[in-house]
């Protein structure tokens, strides 16, 4: 490897968005501490897709391809708030996307509280090593 | 007279169909589904609207609905009325078999499209 080579690869930019035909998913964990309903946790559901959708769109345009073309791939799990917090960080350090959703709070609960984080659209691997334990909704 | 009216903002309507009883975590990922395939239609075709939408909090109602006829029904007039539409039919790798018809999307909408199309229908 040249010097330069050697330097640019030391300095530039970490790319996220690399995903080459690898399986896409996107991942959405529920704060079951909350008890809101089936349809609720729907709308909340829908709310942190459509916005991870946006964010990838902007921020990580092939992978978002990747996903949509693939038959867009959800998964919906449930977690508690403390974790869901740990796994929000844990999530960030690891370059994957997070999106957190907080209620307005006209309905069901208190206003302001986390109904759900997405995580993705990212390489299912990746976001199996960090959700993989928590149980489906 | 209701004030706020004027200034509430366009409105998505997530349609759920509950004679196959699906489990709560089936239906968030189906209504996600329409949800995204909405929002990037409307992306497309009416910028200005999907615009407005996210910037007054990306209003969603998930509705419930006795069946597929049903459904079928309030789609074919939620078309003529000229608003987004996306029905959303399930890979079927669990819960029910494949193909099945479970969510239908309509909207981003003005609020008062959404209500009068979905007006008689109960939150989910």
């Amino acid at each position: 490897m040249g010097l330069r080579s050697f330097i640019h690869r030391l300095t530039a930019p970490k790319r996220h968005d690399m995903i080459n035909n690898e399986p896409v998913k996107l991942v959405l964990v529920i704060n079951n501490d909350l008890k809101m309903g089936k349809g609720k946790i729907a709308a909340q559901a829908g709310h942190a897709s459509v916005t991870a959708t946006l964010k990838a769109g902007e921020h990580r345009p092939a992978t978002l391809d990747s996903w949509l073309h693939s038959g867009q791939k959800k998964v919906c799990l449930k977690s508690n708030y403390d974790e869901l917090i740990e796994l929000e960080s844990k999530g960030k350090s690891n370059g994957i996307q997070t999106v957190r959703i907080t209620d307005a709070g006209k309905t069901q609960i208190p206003s302001g509280s986390l109904t759900v984080i997405a995580f993705g659209p990212d390489n299912e691997d990746k976001l199996h090593d960090l959700t993989g334990h928590l149980k489906l909704l | 007279m209701d004030m706020s009216q004027e200034h509430e903002g366009p409105s998505m309507a997530l349609i759920v169909r509950k004679d196959l009883r699906l489990s709560a975590g089936k239906i968030a990922v189906q209504c996600s589904h329409a949800a995204v395939s909405c929002a990037l239609i409307a992306k497309k075709s009416e910028p200005r609207l999907m615009e407005r939408w996210q910037s007054s909090g990306g209003r969603k109602i998930s509705l419930a609905i006795d069946n597929l006829d049903s459904l079928k029904e309030i789609m074919s007039r939620a078309k003529s009325a000229g608003l987004i539409t996306h029905l959303v039919k399930d890979a079927g790798h669990t819960e029910i078999p494949p193909g099945t018809i479970t969510v239908l999307g309509i909207g981003p909408a003005p609020r008062n499209s959404i209500n009068a199309l979905t007006g008689e229908l109960k939150p989910y």
